[in-house]
């Protein structure tokens, strides 16, 4: 089913609108940073949409381009913050999927040669991956460090440790056309509260690209394979029972688009309601993917639409 | 000049095209020397081409050497060079910032000791050169101190690039009106020993894809340095010679500014690289086509002992 409006709408829906989506979609994807909550702070409302959801037998599933946490700190954090029915299952991360790319997709035949920290190594561990253990000296060069003989993929994710010698190490890796060459995600920045922003780990594997010559593979959004994840968990998905609630449009809306979805924005984030507008107007087609079909300003919106059908069926 | 393009030069040409230059641009690294090993007869053609009245530089993208360091280490290598007749990205850079730039305030910089001094011989002070380990948490990351003097980020070669680096050169380039740039692009650097690890451009495209910047690269192809050589030196374009192992910087630099090119076969780029830029049709790619090319800068001794 398109779009209610038949064609990238970028408009912002209110009450009635929310109630027919609602009614029509069973399948709900959200983006976690800056739409359900900042940082450590859940976005007003969001509790109750997402309880609401899965009150209703909808299907509720995050998406998170965040590969810096295990899934399971993530129930703890949902927990903490007031979502209290979400279950691991319903949790994606890039770096849970990146271990499910190695483990299932590609069948890694030897290590992996991880840039990222703790969180992406640990889900790494628990798909059974064998990863490069880092054991270098501080004064390691690239002349005297050691190199494993059976490195067969280099993973890039956020790495807070990130070093000149990683760097050297896994382009020396990639020189070998059998090495995959994997990255959790593009995004260039990460947003902080209080409009703070950090590298992201779309800068480490721009550095990787340009040492190593090679592209890497994205797992994360925009790239269709966290969809497929989802999808080979839940049995199959039918794209047009689903909706992506997202606050990026580079990565969110394009996956959405990218997945055959219908996209939302939610303006409580990233992206603001210009940008989707100049991406709208703009000559290159290309462009139009990023556009969302929908706007809200919070998906708090969903609130009253909940309430009137509840009215309804009483 | 020829019109025709990538003529291997050997015999009468070699006389011909050095009697049509009064100076002479080298590159370094696959030119004149691989890592700490000169190239068999580079010296003497170095020495040889002076002792003919020519004028002599050294035109490099390396930026871990200051102007001092490379002539030390020509020196030791049997070249007869002084300080002032090299050009390396290091003392560019210092001089980009200075002259072109205006730049009034200290540089945040990702880079070597040796660009640490150039800048310094400019009267530039710098904050950022050395190791530099994360600590603390994310939010203390993002809120990290900036020094208000700052004005610009410059990125060179760092041995010591870290996360937190990229981390404080993206702070800084969120400030209005602080300038970035690069000493280039090249994608790795040829170390002593003959080895290569990522070079320049890769930490710059960090940086660059970080802060959602484009910086303003100083070394080769940009025009910049060779306007540095001919402004301290008076050399006029049309008498010229560019001579380089890389289309993509030596001679594409060359064809910018109007120089005649020669390829050495002793580095990066082969005759086969040249001709597929010829054949491609294509006009960007004209620009990185030499005039001509030899196996090695070796092969201009006998025309210079004759």
């Amino acid at each position: 089913m398109a779009g209610a409006f038949g064609f990238k709408g970028c408009q912002k829906i209110r009450g009635p609108q929310i109630r027919n989506l609602l009614e029509a979609k069973d399948f709900f994807l959200f983006d976690c940073d800056g739409v359900i909550w900042h940082g450590e702070n859940a976005i007003t409302g969001a509790a109750k949409v997402v309880s609401s959801l899965i009150r209703r037998g909808k299907n509720v599933v995050f998406v998170t381009n965040n590969c810096t946490r295990p899934r399971e700190n993530y129930v703890h954090k949902f927990y903490r913050l007031g979502f209290t029915d979400v279950m691991l299952e319903q949790i994606f991360s890039s770096s849970y999927c990146s271990a499910l790319y190695l483990r299932d997709v590609v069948k890694v035949p030897g290590q992996v040669f991880v840039i990222g920290c703790d969180g992406l190594r640990r889900e790494l561990q628990e798909a059974g991956i064998p990863c490069v253990e880092e054991a270098d000296d501080p004064d390691a060069t690239i002349y005297d460090c050691d190199l494993s003989p059976d490195v067969k993929a280099v993973l890039v994710g956020h790495d807070d440790k990130m070093t000149f010698l990683k760097l050297a190490k896994a382009s020396c890796y990639l020189k070998d056309p059998e090495c995959l060459f994997l990255a959790t995600d593009n995004d260039p920045w990460h947003p902080l509260s209080g409009g703070r922003v950090l590298p992201g780990s779309g800068s480490l594997t721009a550095a990787l690209e340009v040492a190593s010559g090679r592209k890497a593979t994205v797992i994360g959004k925009p790239s269709r394979f966290m969809f497929e994840c989802i999808s080979s968990q839940f049995r199959g998905v039918d794209p047009a029972q689903c909706l992506m609630v997202g606050d990026r449009l580079e990565t969110d809306m394009l996956f959405g688009s990218n997945c055959g979805l219908d996209t939302m924005l939610t303006l409580t984030g990233v992206s603001q309601m210009e940008e989707a507008q100049e991406y709208r107007n703009s000559d290159q087609t290309t462009n139009h993917s990023l556009v969302p079909d929908y706007v809200v300003d919070t998906i708090a919106d969903f609130l009253p639409a909940f309430e009137e059908l509840d009215e309804q069926s009483n | 000049m020829s019109v025709s393009k990538c003529t291997r030069l050997s015999g009468a040409l070699v006389k011909q095209l050095l009697d049509s230059v009064d100076s002479i641009l080298f590159d370094c690294d696959g030119v004149i020397w691989r890592g700490d090993q000169a190239i068999p007869g580079a010296p003497q053609v170095i020495n040889l081409l002076k002792e003919n009245g020519k004028r002599v530089f050294f035109v490099t993208n390396n930026s871990t050497k200051s102007r001092k360091m490379y002539a030390d280490k020509m020196t030791a290598l049997g070249f007869d060079v002084t300080e002032d007749e090299v050009f390396g990205t290091a003392y560019c850079c210092a001089m980009y910032l200075k002259t072109v730039c205006k730049l009034e305030g200290k540089v945040y910089l990702i880079g070597s000791n040796a660009m640490r001094q150039e800048l310094e011989a400019v009267g530039i002070q710098q904050t950022g050169v050395g190791p530099d380990h994360i600590c603390g948490k994310p939010i203390d990351w993002a809120n990290v101190p900036l020094d208000p003097e700052v004005k610009a980020v410059v990125v060179g070669f760092d041995e010591h690039f870290s996360y937190m680096k990229l981390n404080r050169a993206m702070q800084y380039l969120t400030q209005q009106g602080c300038l970035f740039v690069g000493t280039n692009r090249d994608t790795r650097l040829p170390l002593e020993g003959g080895k290569a690890v990522p070079g320049t451009g890769c930490l710059l495209q960090a940086v660059e894809t970080a802060a959602q910047r484009e910086a303003q690269t100083v070394g080769k192809p940009n025009h910049f340095m060779f306007d540095c050589v001919a402004s301290q030196f008076g050399v006029k374009a049309d008498r010229c010679l560019m001579v380089g192992d890389r289309l993509d910087t030596d001679i594409l630099l060359g064809s910018n500014c109007g120089l005649k090119t020669l390829l050495t076969l002793t580095g990066v780029s082969t005759v086969a690289d040249a001709e597929a830029h010829q054949k491609s049709g294509c006009p960007e790619r004209q620009g990185m086509v030499p005039d001509y090319y030899v196996e090695s800068i070796a092969d201009l001794l006998p025309a210079l002992q004759g």
